[in-house]
């Protein structure tokens, strides 16, 4: 991990803006509870010596001597000192020793500092000149409260300070453990670049927005990896598939041109090769037309297909071929349901029809039954045979292109059919399911209500 | 003899199409593109055209179709595409083409149909019913009779022995039989349609007698017609 890069994190920027902008608002907060406090208690303190200097003032001259003499005894710290002065400013009565300049230079409650014991003590005081012309003058000690509003300056500003710290401590360490996912995310980035295939994202377990990202590109990288592997089943089927019709083809050439001697048996050799060719040609004509569907190019000449008569007439087109292995083709629910339509390709889902049925009369044995059936109200249609069925960890893989099981590689085919009929369910939005019908198989294609 | 015009832009295909066309003994001339196609119809008379979708330059294969049926030429035109995509086969028949294929096809598929195309020119569409030797449909109430007995056919079965006695004596080959029967298009299912036709084959000959449906190795079936 490299500190320069920190900076650059975008956790790490965002929390320093954040950090920003909880501080300005702190900031704003403090401000205002120390203005709102500090403000509220002058206030208390200038009313109770406004509230003094008027209760002495209103007393008689004789009275106001008296009180002032008495005030002493009632206050006995000399916390709320007062005093009263002749025109001069001279001492006459009270426990206030002398009047301060500040106070009678002032109009209003002042700060003011008394010596005591050499140290500066804070007081606020007030005064005001009596008709007789003596000043009064009322005050009182301020040291409390001022120790008090230094003290919440203090917690004010350390606590901002603290905050500031962890605030960047946080961001650090997001920024750092950010980096040190993206660090890994990176990494297996790269390993998957290099050809690692089965390498994944981390995910941790929360479910944040990197996690979210994560999981979005791992489930990518399923297809992906699933995709490279049909591929690569496609390529070898292809390669497996072709070299045996390639083999044989050359086999009756070469045995053609060492011993055909006649035009008869040279004629015989070309077409029996013209039969591979055209077989061979076949094959790669279903294969470069799932690739066409599968790109879904047939989509744009999509029109309402009557999916009842498109299955009758599928039906219709095997029954020969059903009759003729002595088996029972029977077909379902279609007379009640004509005026069904699906958005589709007619000749897709004919074609989808035709090599379910096409399957299931290959593999059931003479003598043997198919049902087809529309289920309008389940949105499906199923073919159902009672042959041999399909084993069950076989019933995915037989939708992929070459796959054929093994007691079927000796039947005429290229294997292609089912992934036929695979992509054009997956063009018609059609889920397909094999199932068992114990015994025997069933196909269900089944589309989405409303379309 | 008819005069085919072959417009197609790829010289090794157009000359194994201009090939095939004259093996099948057709007149054959052939445009490179749109443009030499256009001044090619104008100075001659031809009988159908095959005609390439994709062209160099303007017009395209589309365009020179639009020209030619906007000049009111008639004559039947065979539309060739490297895309199956079905929506391109619509453009291709809405734009005036008669019939469509798609690029790879078979030498006998291009010519049984241009037999078709050329034989649906020529025949009087007002008949009510159709003959070859003692077999007779009657196009009127959909019915067949051979020696004048009635043969009871199912629906389908009359729809293809139809076809194939509109097409006496020419090649068809099964996927136009299926197109043009069933309605469908696809490259596939060829031994189904043999087990029609032998089930029709079962049902209109005579013992005794070679079938009326020949088997065409490699391409397809022919009905002959036994004057």
């Amino acid at each position: 991990m490299r500190l320069t890069e920190l900076p650059r994190t975008t956790s790490f920027r965002l929390a320093l803006m954040f950090l920003a902008l909880f501080g300005t608002c702190s900031l704003l907060l403090f401000a205002f509870v120390y203005w709102q406090t500090v403000g509220y208690m002058r206030r208390d303190q200038d009313e109770f010596l406004q509230r003094q200097l008027t209760f002495y003032s209103a007393l008689s001259p004789t009275d106001r001597v008296q009180r002032l003499r008495e005030h002493p005894r009632n206050d006995p710290g000399t916390r709320r000192p007062s005093g009263e002065f002749d025109a001069q400013g001279n001492w006459l009565v009270g426990n206030l020793s002398a009047l301060p300049a500040e106070l009678r230079q002032a109009n209003h409650p002042v700060d003011f500092d008394l010596v005591s014991a050499d140290v500066p003590v804070p007081f606020r005081g007030y005064a005001t000149q009596l008709p007789d012309g003596h000043w009064l003058a009322v005050s009182q000690n301020v040291h409390d409260p001022r120790e008090f509003e230094a003290l919440l300056l203090r917690a004010m500003l350390g606590a901002g300070l603290l905050t500031l710290l962890f605030g960047l401590i946080g961001a650090v360490a997001l920024g750092a453990s950010s980096m040190r996912r993206i660090d890994a995310i990176t990494l297996a980035i790269r390993r998957i670049v290099t050809g690692a295939l089965t390498e994944r994202l981390p995910v941790q377990g929360s479910r944040d927005d990197l996690n979210r990202l994560a999981r979005e590109v791992n489930s990518m990288l399923d297809d992906l990896e699933r995709l490279v592997h049909e591929v690569k089943g496609v390529c070898d089927g292809i390669a497996h598939d072709l070299r045996t019709p390639l083999t044989r083809l050359l086999g009756g050439l070469e045995r053609a041109q060492r011993r055909a001697s006649s035009v008869e048996e040279f004629r015989a050799a070309t077409a029996q090769a013209t039969e591979e060719i055209s077989e061979l040609l076949r094959t790669f004509n279903a294969l470069l037309r799932i690739s066409e569907i599968e790109a879904g190019a047939r989509r744009a000449g999509f029109s309402h297909v009557a999916l009842a008569q498109v299955l009758a007439d599928a039906v219709d087109f095997y029954q020969p071929l059903a009759e003729e292995k002595n088996i029972s083709l029977r077909l379902h629910g279609t007379a009640s349901h004509a005026d069904l339509t699906l958005w589709g390709d007619a000749s897709l889902l004919f074609d989808a029809f035709a090599n379910l049925l096409d399957n299931a009369i290959k593999f059931v044995p003479a003598g043997g039954q198919i049902e087809v059936r529309l289920d309008a109200e389940q949105h499906a249609i199923s073919i159902t045979d009672n042959g041999p069925g399909i084993p069950i960890n076989e019933r995915k893989a037989v939708l992929n292109r070459f796959h054929r099981n093994e007691p079927s590689r000796s039947t005429p085919g290229n294997g292609l059919g089912l992934s036929l009929v695979a992509v054009i369910a997956h063009l018609h939005d059609m889920k397909i399911d094999i199932t068992d019908a114990t015994p025997g198989c069933r196909v269900t294609l089944s589309w989405p209500p409303r379309q | 003899m008819s005069r085919i015009l072959v417009v197609e832009d790829d010289a090794a295909t157009a000359a194994e199409i201009v090939d095939a066309l004259a093996d099948h003994g057709f007149t054959v001339e052939h445009a490179a593109d749109g443009q030499q196609a256009l001044a090619t119809i104008a100075s001659g008379n031809f009988d159908a055209m095959v005609l390439d979708r994709m062209l160099p330059g303007t017009p395209d294969g589309l365009g020179v179709l639009e020209t030619l049926r906007a000049a009111g030429v008639q004559w039947p035109v065979l539309i060739l595409s490297a895309l199956s995509a079905l929506d391109e086969r619509v453009r291709g028949l809405r734009a005036g083409g008669d019939d469509y294929l798609t690029k790879p096809f078979e030498a006998v598929e291009l010519t049984a149909r241009l037999d078709a195309l050329l034989r649906r020119r020529y025949l009087p569409q007002q008949e009510t019913s159709l003959r070859a030797g003692s077999l007779e449909i009657d196009l009127l109430n959909r019915s067949a009779r051979r020696h004048g007995q009635t043969i009871a056919l199912l629906p389908r079965e009359y729809d293809l022995l139809a076809f194939l006695m509109r097409h006496a004596s020419q090649v068809v080959t099964r996927a136009m039989l299926f197109e043009s029967v069933w309605g469908y298009r696809s490259e596939e299912r060829t031994n189904v349609i043999d087990v029609h036709i032998s089930k029709l084959r079962q049902k209109i000959d005579v013992e005794g007698q070679p079938s009326l449906i020949q088997t065409v190795r490699g391409s397809g079936y022919i009905l002959h017609a036994p004057d």
